[in-house]
């Protein structure tokens, strides 16, 4: 290992004074480490292989490096101010016809816009949090269970409590500072009708059905006399609209901290009529979970339970884009592939 | 968690209506059911034997040729004058009188059920001896791994209630219970239900959801009664203070381990567990059945006759039952002997104190932990077993003496022994009987129903609630087992889904007509959506993680990136700290699909350690990021990048980025690291950055493999908010004259300062009230020359007074030439 350490001396020294930076690629001292390998003890080989190839990647980047500030010395500066360039006319954008926006994006507009005529206002959410609103103040207290149901990203670097932040798993993430934000709408005697589409994360592998960044969209609907009941009309006036048809709805009974009751929500299959591969031959499809705004959530947003009760309810949009195109991979959408994304 | 249709009807006295309406019941009103397992065709045809005869086979050492007597129950089978069966058998434990498990002809061995190829037997001859069919070993009938000898049925191995029915021609399935149909429902529905990880819970459940009474074995909601018996020291202490609110303890002398008889190793297979030998698999069946995990410990092995409960000590070392050591933290609860760890509390038993068939005494223990530490403890060491399912959803200290009684009295059943000990119960003074105050209007108006507290109560009831009522007020008693409720909501989504969700009413909420303010920030990414995909540019979705090698090759520095500790891919290491890198990750991919010319763009967020918003949160910096590829090109990449920004940011100011100090504002040092100084400009909002735009280092463009056109800008979303639409111009009723103006400047010159000339001074100047348009033409530099260049202009204008004449704009034209000689040096040509 020794003798690699005297090499890196020894070459970045000689580096310097090279007029062609890439000849210390071809330095003798490189060439005889390599040739060391195969005459060292087998147990020895595997280490000091890898410590002469950090050496080589060094010595490679140096290079890089170097050729790039040549290459940059020798570009003359623009005028950055221009229309276009000396003897140059004004450079043409590529043709319409080859432009197209997210078939994701194009759906959370959609889902944004009938919401909207339904009367939610639509809110961002945010791809860092802490675990306060991802998890505490969506009743889930500290080392409660269903906290493991979310694969939930962390990071090293920890908040002002020394816990870890989170890549959301779920928009609800948003559901505190929503009730909060928009409080006043009930001493106004109006409705908190919020929606939050936008990215969630989850800690899973990859495949065809799996991907770890997908996105969800929220919806919270609080206000005096609001009842389970509720929840169901208007998740099915919605669909009602997205697909365009009549449709049959049931809910079953599910369990996530944050809502009593839970629930599961599936929807009469809108693709077929006697069962098709989108519902699986079963006429139904598991659409979101959803359910009664549990009291210690709005609690938790200063809002008195025995006054106000709501709704809220999670649908993923990956699902719905993909059921309506017939997406067989899910891994396309954050593929960035021109071939799949100029077919919406 | 799986459900045997059988155990549940051993705790019903109703009928359980067809296994499809049951599981469509189920999954409305309990939990999503993943799979039904129908036994009762796996071991439809197996029957009981008696082995009448037994001989050595004449032409194999290690067989037997074996009469039986089947009672003539199987048809279509070579029988002898007296109506028996042969069947050839090569177990060595084979012998007359005994009773066994006959596989007849045309049945398939239940091992190979449903697997790809089913092993269906005959009558087959086996070195010259005919078989018909064959005696089953516990492998053959998928209820063990023993297939050293066939099994023998007696007496004991039958369930209490079926012992005179071991006689020949019995269906084995039915005395063993396997005409059974197994239901797994999804662990997730039932996170909070301490109660519904034991079949006694599910049954209850049921029960209620069916609209029948359910009740409790005497034994589980009695008060159990214990004997003082001595016999064997033990000494046991609880030191774990709130972390273990009971633990009970108590030792049996002289028992028999050995396996179990066949009826409860059949119950726990039904169940899927894995049986072990008596001792170990009564623990296993009587948390099977309540929820209530348990543990046996020889009692020889416990140093100094102690068994006690403590939290480790740091760094504490023990080896559990998988055969692993763990170092232990102040924060795990421990099960401890006279000297040391003999078991992690709530989650695995240590190996030393192990249950083994020498065992002659046992303690058996039994405890509630503290559902929160037992998750933590289970998730630090990556060990998730039945008991921390079980725990970790806050198991009833109540329940645990009940059930601590019936395990002591199905041991001394099973494997015999006598009760050396008293029973020691130390436990952690708790509340009183819980209790939820609710009226039948709280529950009607959050389910939107009219049902009367009689009604109300009786759903409750159902299911061994006590639901007492007084006036409006319903007091409603919480059995032990319902650790999960202490809310009035908890009792609405009882009384919800005992009633039936799908029984709601769908009423639509009302609310006032006023309309839904838009967001703006949505509002401005749809226009730029719009705007650029308008321009030919394609929206791309990148992740918001990138490996370390991305930051790297884009210059960046990944101290400053947030970093993932638990992400299962390499690939996403840290949150990135631009869009960029994302996008020009994908341009190579694409060039070699075969896209010679395209642009990507992405609206997203990037962050930077350190840096903080007004919550105190990581701030995210919204963004718009794109790039421009072109496999060939004779373009100028740099004016590409900014024509497709000024299309979402037309009036942006330019200033190379080689003469900004990026630096001082961290975050916008790592946006502009990709980019090249000398052919880039940062765009600006007055005096603040808000973006870049132009041509990438050498060095990127070698690391991402870039073709020959590669450019690009980044900037924040906020810009584009302030982005306004250009003012109208009023139509001039005059005719318009158009006049071009060159002017050539030294070299050095920028644009902008020769153009801004010219538009301040037609404006300054302009003949009256004018409509004024103003365009560049060219700029040209002569090959010769390379010190000058010529910008020019054309000038369309009109005036809303009058019809302007050409003397008028030759004039306005000569002041414009005067006035960039004066100020620019330049000359008009």
């Amino acid at each position: 290992m020794e003798q690699i350490e005297q090499a890196r001396k020894a070459l970045t020294e000689r580096f310097a004074e090279l007029d062609v930076k890439s000849n210390i690629l071809k330095a003798k001292e490189l060439r005889e480490l390599y040739g060391e390998i195969p005459k060292l003890p087998v147990e020895q080989r595997s280490a000091f292989g890898q410590a002469v190839n950090v050496l080589k990647n060094e010595l490679e980047t140096m290079v890089a490096a170097a050729e790039a500030a040549v290459e940059s010395d020798s570009l003359s500066p623009v005028d950055v101010t221009a229309p276009f360039d000396i003897n140059a006319t004004r450079p043409k954008l590529l043709p319409t016809e080859q432009g197209t926006t997210h078939p994701l994006t194009q759906e959370i507009e959609r889902v944004v816009e009938i919401f909207g005529r339904m009367g939610f206002v639509a809110e961002e959410s945010r791809e860092i949090d802490d675990q306060y609103h991802m998890f505490e103040s969506l009743n889930f207290p500290k080392g409660h269970p269903a906290r493991d149901d979310y694969d939930t990203f962390m990071t090293t670097q920890a908040d002002t409590d020394g816990d870890p932040y989170v890549a959301p798993a779920h928009t609800s993430t948003m559901q505190n500072r929503i009730l909060k934000k928009y409080y006043a709408n009930l001493e106004n005697d109006e409705a908190i009708a919020v929606v939050v589409p936008d990215r969630v994360f989850r800690n899973e592998d990859l495949d065809a059905r799996h991907e770890h960044t997908f996105y969800q969209v929220e919806g919270v609907y609080v206000a005096k006399g609001v009842h389970a009941g509720m929840l169901v009309a208007t998740l099915q006036k919605f669909l009602e609209e997205y697909y365009d048809r009549k449709l049959k709805v049931r809910v079953n009974p599910f369990y996530f901290p944050f809502t009593e009751p839970s629930f599961e929500f599936a929807l009469e299959c809108p693709f077929c009529e006697s069962g098709c591969s989108v519902c699986s031959q079963s006429k139904w499809i598991e659409l979101l979970g959803c359910g009664m705004i549990h009291p210690n959530v709005l609690k938790a947003a200063g809002i008195d339970p025995n006054v106000y009760t709501g709704f809220a309810f999670g649908c993923g949009i990956d699902r719905l884009v993909m059921m309506k195109h017939n997406i067989e991979d899910i891994r396309h959408f954050e593929s960035a592939k021109l071939d799949f994304l100029r077919q919406f | 968690m799986k459900i045997s249709l059988n155990t549940i009807r051993q705790y019903i006295d109703f009928e359980l209506p067809s296994v499809d309406e049951l599981v469509s019941r189920i999954n409305q009103q309990l939990g999503q059911v993943e799979e039904v397992v129908d036994l009762s065709a796996k071991y439809q045809d197996i029957v009981i034997v008696k082995v009448v005869e037994c001989e050595k086979h004449p032409n194999a050492d290690k067989l037997h040729v074996c009469l039986v007597d089947d009672g003539g129950a199987v048809e279509n089978v070579e029988r002898d004058e007296n109506g028996r069966v042969q069947v050839v058998c090569g177990a060595s434990n084979v012998h007359a009188g005994m009773f066994a498990a006959w596989l007849p002809p045309r049945s398939t061995v239940p091992a190979s059920f449903g697997t790809a190829e089913p092993f269906v037997l005959g009558a087959r001859e086996l070195r010259g001896v005919v078989s018909n069919g064959m005696l089953a070993s516990a492998k053959e009938l998928a209820i063990g791994d023993d297939h050293a000898g066939i099994i023998e049925i007696t007496e004991n191995d039958l369930p209490k209630s079926k012992i005179q029915n071991l006689k020949s021609g019995e269906k084995f399935a039915e005395l063993f219970g396997l005409d059974d149909t197994v239901l797994d429902i999804e662990n997730k529905m039932f996170t909070h239900r301490p109660d519904c990880f034991g079949q006694l819970g599910v049954a209850r459940e049921i029960a209620g959801i069916l609209g029948h009474a359910f009740k409790s074995p005497a034994w589980y909601v009695g008060e159990p009664v214990f004997e003082s018996r001595s016999g064997l020291e033990l000494k046991v202490f609880n030191e774990a203070g709130e972390k273990c609110p009971r633990f009970t303890a108590v030792v049996l002398k002289d028992v028999t381990v050995k396996p179990s008889p066949l009826w409860l190793q059949i119950e726990l297979v039904r169940l899927g567990g894995k049986p072990i030998n008596t001792i170990v698999d009564m623990t296993n069946y009587v948390m099977l059945l309540t929820a209530q995990p348990t543990h046996a410990y020889d009692y020889d092995k416990l140093r100094e006759q102690t068994l006690g409960v403590r939290m480790a000590k740091q760094g504490e070392k023990c080896t559990l039952l998988n055969g692993k050591e763990y170092e232990l933290t102040e924060d795990d609860i421990v099960i401890v002997d006279g000297e040391g760890v003999v078991g992690l509390g709530g989650v695995m038993g240590g190996g030393n104190s192990e249950v083994s068939d020498d065992t002659k005494n046992v303690v058996l223990e039994c405890a509630t932990f503290d559902m929160y530490t037992i998750r933590k403890t289970s998730m630090r060491y990556g060990l998730f077993t039945d008991a921390v399912t079980r725990f970790n959803k806050g198991q009833s200290p109540e329940q645990q003496v009940v059930v601590q009684g019936k395990l002591v009295e199905l041991i001394v059943e099973i494997a015999g022994g006598t009760q050396a000990s008293e029973i020691f119960d130390s436990r952690q003074p708790t509340a009183d009987s819980r209790q939820v105050m609710v009226t039948s209007d709280f529950i009607n108006a959050r389910l939107g129903l009219k049902l009367t507290q009689a009604e109300i109560a009786n759903l409750l009831e159902n299911v061994e609630f006590d639901a007492a009522s007084s006036d409006e007020q319903m007091t409603v008693h919480i059995p032990f087992w319902r650790t999960d409720i202490d809310l009035p909501e908890d009792i609405v989504e009882e009384v919800g889904r005992l009633y039936g969700f799908d029984k709601l009413p769908c009423e639509m909420p009302r609310r006032s007509i006023t309309p839904a303010a838009k967001n703006p920030v949505f509002e401005v990414k749809k226009r730029v959506r719009e705007q650029l995909s308008r321009a030919g540019a394609n929206e791309v979705l990148t992740y918001s993680f990138v490996h370390a090698d991305v930051l790297q090759k884009a210059g960046q520095d990944a101290l400053q990136a947030y970093q993932l500790s638990n992400a299962l891919s390499p690939d996403l290491q840290y949150y990135r700290l631009s869009l960029t890198p994302s996008l020009l990750e994908k341009i190579h991919p694409n060039i070699k699909a075969g896209h010679d010319e395209f642009a990507l763009f992405e609206l997203g967020k990037a962050h930077r350690v350190g840096d903080v918003d007004d919550e105190g949160l990581p701030r995210e910096y919204k963004r718009l990021a794109l790039v421009w590829a072109a496999k060939k090109t004779d373009k100028t990449g740099y004016f590409v990048a900014k024509q497709y920004l000024e299309v979402v940011a037309p009036n942006a100011r330019f200033v190379p980025l080689s003469d900004c100090d990026v630096a001082k504002y961290e975050v916008f040092e790592q946006l502009a690291k990709p980019f090249e100084p000398k052919r880039a400009a940062v765009i600006m909002d007055g005096e603040n950055f808000v973006g870049v735009v132009g041509e990438y280092t050498a060095a990127v463009r070698k690391a991402f493999k870039l073709p020959e056109g590669a450019v690009g800008f980044e900037m924040f979303q906020a810009y584009l908010m302030k982005v306004q639409p250009r003012p109208y111009v009023p139509l001039s009723r005059f005719p318009k004259v158009s006049q071009d103006i060159s002017l050539k400047v030294p070299a050095s010159t920028d644009y902008q300062s020769v153009f801004s000339l010219v538009q301040k001074t037609v404006h300054d100047h302009q003949p009256g009230d004018c409509e004024i348009a103003l365009e560049p033409l060219s700029i040209y530099q002569a090959d010769n020359d390379g010190d000058h260049k010529t910008i020019t202009l054309r000038l369309v204008i009109a005036s809303y007074e009058k019809t302007l004449s050409d003397k008028d704009v030759n004039q306005l034209m000569e002041k414009v030439a005067a006035e960039a000689e004066k100020h620019l040096n330049a000359e008009r040509i």
